[in-house]
Formats: C-alpha cells, structure tokens, sequence
C-alpha cells in the first residue's frame, strides 16, 4: 500500500499522538497502523515526504526523528509519540538551505521524486560528519536511491554543500547569499504549473 | 568535422544579465528545482481533491487460472465499502482496451481468466486506502488452475496457449532480409555464431502510477490527473476504453512526474479503472496510486526480455560480410503497444559498422507474465549488447585483437550521411576518432604505471582471482523517432513497399507562445516531462528567439484535450522537435509583434524591427516594450498578435533520403547519436562479484542545449544500463510462473555504490538535419552501457574463455561459467 490516509477509521481503534514535526507540535487521534510517512503528508502538509517503496529500501521517504534518519514508511506514526521530526520543508523558512542550494546548484536532482530524502540523508551525514571524503558520502547514502543522476552530482552536490556549511554550523538558514533564492526568478516556486 | 569541447561547469544562473552569447549551449540551471527541493512540488500522489476516494485492487495470485468466480457479497456488506467492480460491470458500459497488434482482447479486469500474478480482477474503493485494502480482503476469488508457460523459447511451441482464441503465443513475427545475406554468409571465410539472453528489466522510476480522476456529471466528461507517459499519444487507451470521444476525456499530466523512462506509457489499466469507479460513484473523484509490489509484480511496466541467435560472416581479414540476428522477445501476457520495441534496433541495425547484408527476425511471445511496456532504449540496448557480442566471439575465432576488429569496420566519416541497409540514416558522426580518442583516455590515465590497468597490477590481481580488463567500443544512439513508422505491425506489410510517400503521415511537434498583460512571455508545450528539465530547456530557447531572460519565460503543459494528438517525449526527441519548435512559434510571435508596432505607429512592417524583448520603430528609434505590446493588443484587433502557434514537422520528413525508410514504415531516426565506452571492470572469480572501478565514456550529440542537462541524462542512463548488466531481472519460477522479484530487496536497482566515478568526455558533431545541430540524447547510457560491461567483463575473463553471455551477468552466473571453465 502506498496511498495517502485520512486517520478517519470507523469502528478501528485509535490512539492519541503528539508529534513536533518541523517545530511545531501536532496532536492527532490516528490508527495504530497509520504509518508516519502518510501522517507526515496527510496531516501535517509535510507533502514533500516522498513514498517510493513502502518497505525500506528507497530512502524517498527519510525525515530525521531526534536527528536520526529514518524511513517513516517503516515508521509508525504512534512511534514518534513525543518525538521531534524533521522533514524537507522544515529546512529553512525562506530561501533553501546550503544542502538545497547545492543539489540545484550541482544539478543533483533529475525528476526529484528521490530529493528529499537525499536532502534529508545529506542532513544527517553533514551533521555527523561536516567535511565528508568520498567513501563516506557512499556509505552515508546507500541507503537512498536515486534513478536519474547516476549520483555522480550527488557526490558534488554533498561536497558542495558542505563546503558552505563549514563554519555556520549545521541547519543554519541561508542568508540568500549568492543567487540560490532567485533561481528561478519568481520567487514563487510554481513555474509552469499546468491548467 | 568535430571539435573536442569538455561540458562546461554548471554556472549560469537563469537570471544572469544577458549579453551577447546565447543561453541556448549553456548549463543554464534548472527552473523546476527550487519548487522540487522545497517540497512544495506537486506530483501526482500529491493529488488530494475534496472528498476524494481511495481505490485498491484484487489480483489474481496466479500465473494461469480459469476465474471460476468471484464473490463480492462480503465485500459489499463491509461497512465501509463504497464501491466494488468485477469485469461483468465493465462490460455492461464500457470497451476492452486498445492492444498494440489486432486479435487481441484485453479487458481492464481479467475476463474469465487470469493470465499473470498480479492481473486486476475486481476493483474495490473507499474513504481510504487502508480501508479499501480491508474491504479488498473480503473479495473472494475462486480459480482453477492451469500450467503457466514462462519461458520464450517453450512459448513458441504453443503446448500451453495464453490466449486459446489467438491460437498461437507467437502473437507477430517478422524476417527482414536487406542486401544479400544469405549470399554473403555463403562466401564469407567464417561464419560464427552465439547466443545470448537479455534478462526482463525495466526503468523502475521512484515514483509508482497514480491516477485522480472525476467523471462530471453535467458535462458528461472525464477529468483525470495522472502521470501516464505521452497524454497526447496513447490517450485512445483511455478514451477507447470509457466508450468516449477524445475531447470528453481530458487527461492531465502534472508538470512533475517522478521518473517514467518510458514504463509510464502504458499505465492506461488504472486510468481507466479509477474513471470508472468515478463514474460508478456519480462523480465522486477517485485517487488510485499503485503500490511498489503491485508495479514490479503485475504493474504492465516490464520491459524487454530477449533470447538472441547471432550470425556474422567475416572474412580472414576481420571484414565484416554479413549479419543474421534472431531473437525471441517475451512481452508477457498482452501486447501492448510498445510492440514496435522489436523494431526499433532496425534503426541502427549494424550499429558503428559497415555492413550492407543483414536478415533480422524476431518473434514477438506471449507468456503468463505481466506485460511490457517501453524502457529507456526500446529495445536498442539487448540488440547492441548481442551484436557486441557476437563481435567479441569473432575476435577470439580469429585471434584477432577486439579493439581492431571493431576498428577495422567501423563507418568512416566519409560515408556520412551514411544509410543504412535498413533505410535509416546516420546523420553524422567519426566514429574512428571516438574509438581514437577512448582509447587514448585509458592509455594516458589506466594503462599506465599506478593506473588501474597497469600491467604489473593487472598481473598482480589475477593472482587473487582479480580479473579485470575493459573493452572500447562505439555505439549509436538513435534519436528523434518518427511517428508514422510505429504502426507498422498493424499495417499490411507486404503492400508496404509501395506505399505513395504522400500517405505518410508524420506528427509534428506543437507548441504556442503568447505574451501575458506584464510582457512575460508564457509558453505551452503539448508533452508532458518526467524530470529531463523541458522547462528550463524551453525557456532558454525561447530566451534566445525573443532576446529576453529565461525567467522571463513560463513554460506550461497543455491536457490531452487542448493538444493536438502528438508523439511527445520519448525516443530521445525533444531536444530536437522543441528547438525546432519554438524558433517557429517565436518566429510567429515576432511576425505579431511587428505587425502591431507598425500599425501603431502607422508605418510599414518593413519599418520596424524586432530586437531583444522590444519593436524599435527603425526611423525614429522609439521603442516598444512587451508589456506596452501586449498592452496594445487588449482586445483591439480582430486576430490576437500577441500569440502564436507553431507545428514543427518532423525533421525527416524534409530530408528526401528518408523517403524509402518512411514509405516502407522502417523505423526512422534522422539523428545518431554515439558514445564510446571503456568501463573498467574487476571480476572477483571467487565470489562472482563485477565491480566497475571506472567507467570511461566520449559521447556526441551534436549541439549541447545545456551541457548540464545533457551529462545529468548521460550519467543517469549509464546507471541504469550497468544496473540492467550486473543487477536487475524480474526473474520467475519457472514451474509455478510466479515472479520472484516483487520488493526492491528482489528487483535491485544500482544504488550509488555500485555506480562508479564516470569519466565523460565530450565531440561536437552537430546534425545537418536539424534547427539547432542537437541530436536526441534521452536513452544514450542506457542504450550503451550494458553492452560495453558486457563487453568488458569477457576481456577481463578471456584468460579463463568465460564470456557474459546471459545479462545481468549476477554472481551465480559468473561463478556458474568459471566452474564450467575450470572443469574443462
């Protein structure tokens, strides 16, 4: 199963979860089954959890739970009771953050349905381990799968990133320095959307 | 003719000043990431409208079964159950979906039989998917079972048959003879011989099928968001299916789709099946995303899977004289419409080589497996891994040096535009400078003291059972495929030959620009995209065409309604139909654009010129801007100059030479593409373990639109081919036809471990046939890689005469031939 899930369930029984995903506590009645990726993208608008495998191998899906990767398709939501969860849109309030800015700036993402969960993955390495060699970006991403890059931008984009980060210490917001905030422009993010 | 030039580092932002230098060949970096890294970008599975359903599916959990019967009562009776459908409710309303050759009948749910694990055979929706999956459980499925057939070869003998009524499971064949092949195999010096297996792999996108759709009531029409490949194309599987005309079915593609590479083509089954349900349900909108064990199982989304007999005829020399390649392709339980794959290698049939005798054959089977789709190459990646090959086999027959061999027969550039004996043609392209220049790169940095190939360590290795070696080779990439060619296996063949030119009848590549109130200039493309940035792409051409910035450009996707029906991305096409299309529509655009400055000033067309983002009147040097132009436009004139329209033909239809090939529905490729490849491979002989400690590779499409985009799409494809050499196989039990890779801890897909560092390299042959001088690039790698590891590995294992001779060439394998060696 892969889909999104209202925590509506009838006759089932539920449990009370309170989360601090992103910053901000959510308390939800969910089903013991709910998984956390669909909690993320369902109830608290955290659409940027990716779901590719629903067991365990992809890495589409990574958040940091108390800093640690996880994969919340193999997550139970009434497993982060009490927990802090950070996904992709926590990274930065405005702008991207140094390991966003690099995955663009490196073209380190093709159809981007992998992203954030490199991103995510790249968080915790570069958290561990600030200036990573070449064997270590491999082992601190072989859990995560990527179909376009061929990760050969990938290695570029971590190295990259963490060369911006020297210094500022980790999960500092970019100030917009450069030009990762106007890649695009617009400023709104939404180019091309379709009719 | 070519000129050496190393891709250019990724620096240019889209907002940079514009100066004199085009956009277009530049690393212009990507519009559609900031929205994607932020994830805020809105795939498909994002799709969440108000009220909106769940749909889950009951499938069949064997290969070949007669459905006795199935009961929904308990189904129904669950409370949360909204809806069940079984094939007896399709057939009150709707059609059989459209097959890719005559004869066959395929219903979205099986019809009295199931003939593959996975097969839908009821369809159950809820408030949820968690709660339709409960509600699924209840379906009861009563099957009688019958033997499977699973293999391609067993097929042929039709001892189980998959569709009775067919009366055969050899569903197409066909054997091509072009020049003189059987006199030159009769003449030849040697003739050898090999056979090689290609195993069922597919592209696997992260991102699984998923459908929303709404049936509207009042309009009597559907709207569906989905992530089906070419919405423009193979839109008649859905409207066909629903019993609709085309404009009442509006199918819908977000602009971010998480990877096809092809396989999304024919997920045509959900789309149909989720309208369905919604018309059921008078309207309610109906959400079906395919989980990852129902898309490897029985998804329709595997590709190729072929058994190849390969012929050359060569002389004592190593001239090549003949060629007879024969092959049997599984493409599971139905043909669906990428049954043309088996024909799409006619395009370069000889790959790099001169040889103007070849017969080809094939025979299309069908099994108890679910059905193929298209993967990134279309059949091109098994037909150059046999021929290189076979190519290796003859080298050791004649004790002849591999790399000299293909050397001696390679095209030279002097032959170009060369055409093939299969009527395609090679645009452009120096080959020999490429096998040159490979091999030069492996001299100066590996075959040397510390290098990988080093002779002292290469000795030094053997000796732990360290095998290595790699294999230059040049291999095409056909790209920019005709339309009109694809039906060729629903034509009459045998009238075909004289067939009028005028009846062909190619797509062009539609696209429209129009200039919005404030001056941006907004642009609709009638494809959808799955991560090859078209949209950057768009906006640096269209920048180009109208002097302004690529941020000053929106670039939008037209539904299957608003498009005219078109090829779309595929076949490694849009580079070149999307530069040809937008200098027509900004040609258009500009054509307005002086109109209307000349009218309003009252003067001459001739008096006003067009001139980066503005019209300047020539004699009084006033200007105006696209906004006021677009201003002056507000609803004065009877005919909008502030829009164009463009329809770009297909480049091979103004190229006479083409003409046999097109009349003759050959496949029709007017741009070649070409790599040569050198990965370095170690084969560790006591564990069967391939690692490819380098991967080398020089590649020539001709123009680079963007450099950036055009290695990102190199990199991904030589992944995917390596993951098809070492790693991937929808492998089956071959008693019970159950697949055996169902999770992705089964189907292995290369993670970034077992992709190596690539070396890559790049020659600048522009295409004479084509507006900007790119040739199509999206399947390179893919179409390449596999044969050149393949390749490789029999030059690391030639001491032990062991050949990787069954792809992926996985550590059983390999261990299973060097036994074998050693036994003899």
């Amino acid at each position: 199963m892969s889909t999104d899930n209202t925590a509506q369930s009838g006759e089932l029984p539920t449990r009370e979860v309170t989360v601090t995903v992103n910053g901000e506590e959510v308390t939800r009645e969910v089903e013991p089954r709910l998984k956390l990726s669909d909690f993320l993208r369902r109830e608290c608008g955290c659409r940027g959890v990716r779901v590719g495998c629903e067991h365990g191998v992809c890495g589409a899906c990574t958040v940091l739970m108390d800093g640690e990767g996880v994969k919340s398709c193999l997550t139970y939501a009434v497993q982060a009771e009490g927990r802090e969860v950070e996904s992709v849109e926590g990274l930065s309030e405005d702008g991207l953050h140094p390991i966003q800015e690099s995955f663009h700036e490196e073209h380190a993402l093709q159809c981007g349905f992998c992203t954030s969960g490199f991103v995510m993955a790249t968080k915790e390495l570069l958290d561990e381990d600030p200036d990573p060699g070449r064997e270590d970006i491999e082992h601190g991403l072989a859990d995560n799968i990527c179909r376009c890059t061929g990760y050969q931008n990938i290695y570029e984009a971590v190295e990259r990133a963490a060369d911006k980060m020297d210094g500022e210490g980790d999960g500092d917001k970019m100030d917009g320095k450069g030009d990762g905030d106007k890649m695009d422009g617009k400023g709104d993010g939404e180019v091309g959307e379709g009719d | 003719m070519s000129e050496s030039g190393v891709a250019p580092e990724p620096d240019v932002e889209a907002e940079t000043e514009r100066d004199e230098e085009s956009f277009t060949g530049r690393s212009v970096r990507r519009f559609e990431d900031r929205r994607i890294l932020t994830g805020q970008a809105e795939y498909v599975h994002d799709k969440a409208p108000e009220g909106c359903l769940e749909m889950a599916l009951v499938r069949s959990v064997h290969a070949h079964a007669n459905i006795v019967g199935v009961d929904t009562s308990a189904a129904e009776a669950h409370p949360d159950c909204e809806l069940v459908l079984t094939v007896e409710d399709l057939k009150d309303e709707y059609n059989p979906q459209p097959c890719g050759l005559h004869g066959f009948q395929e219903w979205s749910l099986a019809d009295g039989k199931a003939r593959f694990v996975g097969e839908p055979i009821a369809v159950v929706v809820a408030e949820n998917r968690y709660l339709a999956e409960d509600v699924a459980d209840l379906v009861d499925v009563e099957y009688e079972t019958l033997d499977p057939v699973v293999d391609g070869m067993e097929a042929r003998e039709d001892e189980v048959l998959v569709h009775a009524d067919y009366g055969s499971n050899v569903a197409d064949n066909e054997r091509l003879t072009f020049g003189d092949p059987e006199g030159a195999f009769e003449d030849a010096d040697h003739v050898v011989e090999g056979e090689y297996y290609w195993g069922r792999v597919s592209g696997v996108p992260l991102e699984t099928a998923g459908a929303v759709a709404q049936y509207d009531d009042e309009e009597d029409a559907f709207y569906v968001d989905c992530n089906i490949q070419l919405h423009t194309l193979v839109d008649d599987t859905v409207f066909e299916t629903l019993g609709y005309p085309p404009e009442k079915v509006h199918i819908d593609v977000p602009p971010d789709v998480g990877g096809s590479f092809g396989t999304k083509i024919a997920i045509h089954r959900y789309v149909n099946l989720a309208a369905m349900a919604s018309q059921q349900l008078g309207g309610t909108p109906v959400k079906f995303v395919e989980d990852r064990i129902e898309n490897l199982q029985g998804g329709d989304v595997h590709s190729s899977e072929r058994q190849y007999e390969m012929r050359l005829a060569l002389d004592d020399d190593g001239t090549f004289r003949g060629l007879d390649v024969w092959f049997v392709d599984d493409f599971g339980a139905f043909p669906h419409y990428p049954v043309n794959q088996v024909l799409k290698p006619l395009s370069v049939l000889t790959n790099a080589y001169d040889v103007d005798d070849v017969a080809y054959e094939y025979d299309l089977v069908l099994t108890n497996k679910t059905a193929q789709t298209a993967y990134r190459g279309f059949g091109v990646d098994p037909h150059h891994y046999a021929l290189e090959m076979i190519v290796d086999e003859a080298a050791r027959e004649l004790g002849m040096d591999p790399t000299d061999l293909r050397r001696r027969n390679l095209i030279d550039p002097d032959q170009m535009p060369y055409k093939l004996p299969s009527h395609n043609i090679y645009d452009s392209g120096d080959y020999p400078a490429a096998l040159q220049r490979i091999e030069e790169m492996i001299d100066e940095n590996e075959r040397c003291e510390g290098g990988l190939l080093d002779p002292e360590v290469v000795e030094q290795k053997r000796q732990e059972g360290k095998y290595r070696g790699t294999q230059p080779a040049v291999l095409i990439e056909p790209g920019v495929s005709g339309s009109d060619w694809t039906d060729r296996q629903r034509s009459d063949r045998e009238a075909l030959d004289d067939r009028p030119r005028d009846d062909v009848a190619e797509l062009p590549e539609h696209f429209r620009v129009e200039l919005e109130e404030d001056g941006t200039v907004r642009t609709w493309l009638a494809t959808d995209s799955s991560g090859q940035g078209h949209q950057t792409l768009v906006s640096q051409l269209v920048a180009d065409e109208l002097g302004v910035l690529p941020s000053g450009v929106e670039v939008d996707y037209l539904d299957s309604v608003d498009a005219p029906t078109e090829y779309g991305s595929a076949a490694s096409r849009m580079a070149v139909m999307l530069s040809g299309a937008t200098v027509g529509a900004c040609d258009g655009l500009v054509d307005g654009l002086t109109d209307l400055a000349a009218a309003h000033w009252g003067v001459e067309a001739g008096d006003v010129a067009y001139r980066d983002g503005a019209v300047e009147r020539v004699d009084t040097g006033e200007t105006l801007s696209l906004a006021e132009l677009a201003e002056l436009d507000d609803g004065t004139g009877e005919e909008a100059k502030t829009r164009a329209t463009y329809d770009y033909p297909h480049p091979a239809t103004l190229e006479e030479d083409f003409d046999e090939a097109l009349r003759s529905k050959y496949p029709v490729y007017p741009t070649a593409a070409y790599g040569a490849n050198a990965p370095i491979v170690e084969v560790e002989v006591n564990t069967g373990e391939v690692d490819i400690l380098k991967f080398y590779t020089v590649r020539d499409c001709g123009t680079m639109l963007n450099p950036m985009i055009v290695e990102g799409q190199a990199h991904g494809g030589i992944a995917q081919g390596i993951g098809a050499a070492l790693l991937e196989e929808f492998g089956y039990d071959q008693d019970s036809g159950q697949p055996q890779a169902i999770t992705m801890f089964d189907y292995l897909l290369p993670s970034i471990e077992n992709v190596p560092e690539i070396e890559m390299d790049h020659t600048v042959t522009p295409s004479p046939f084509t507006e900007t001088g790119a040739k199509g690039v999206g399947e390179g790698g893919m179409i390449d890689a596999p044969a050149s590891v393949a390749s490789s590995i029999n030059r690391a294992l030639d001491p032990l005469d062991v050949t990787a001779d069954r792809l992926p060439f996985t550590p059983d394998r390999v261990r299973e031939r060097v036994r074998g060696a050693d036994e003899e």
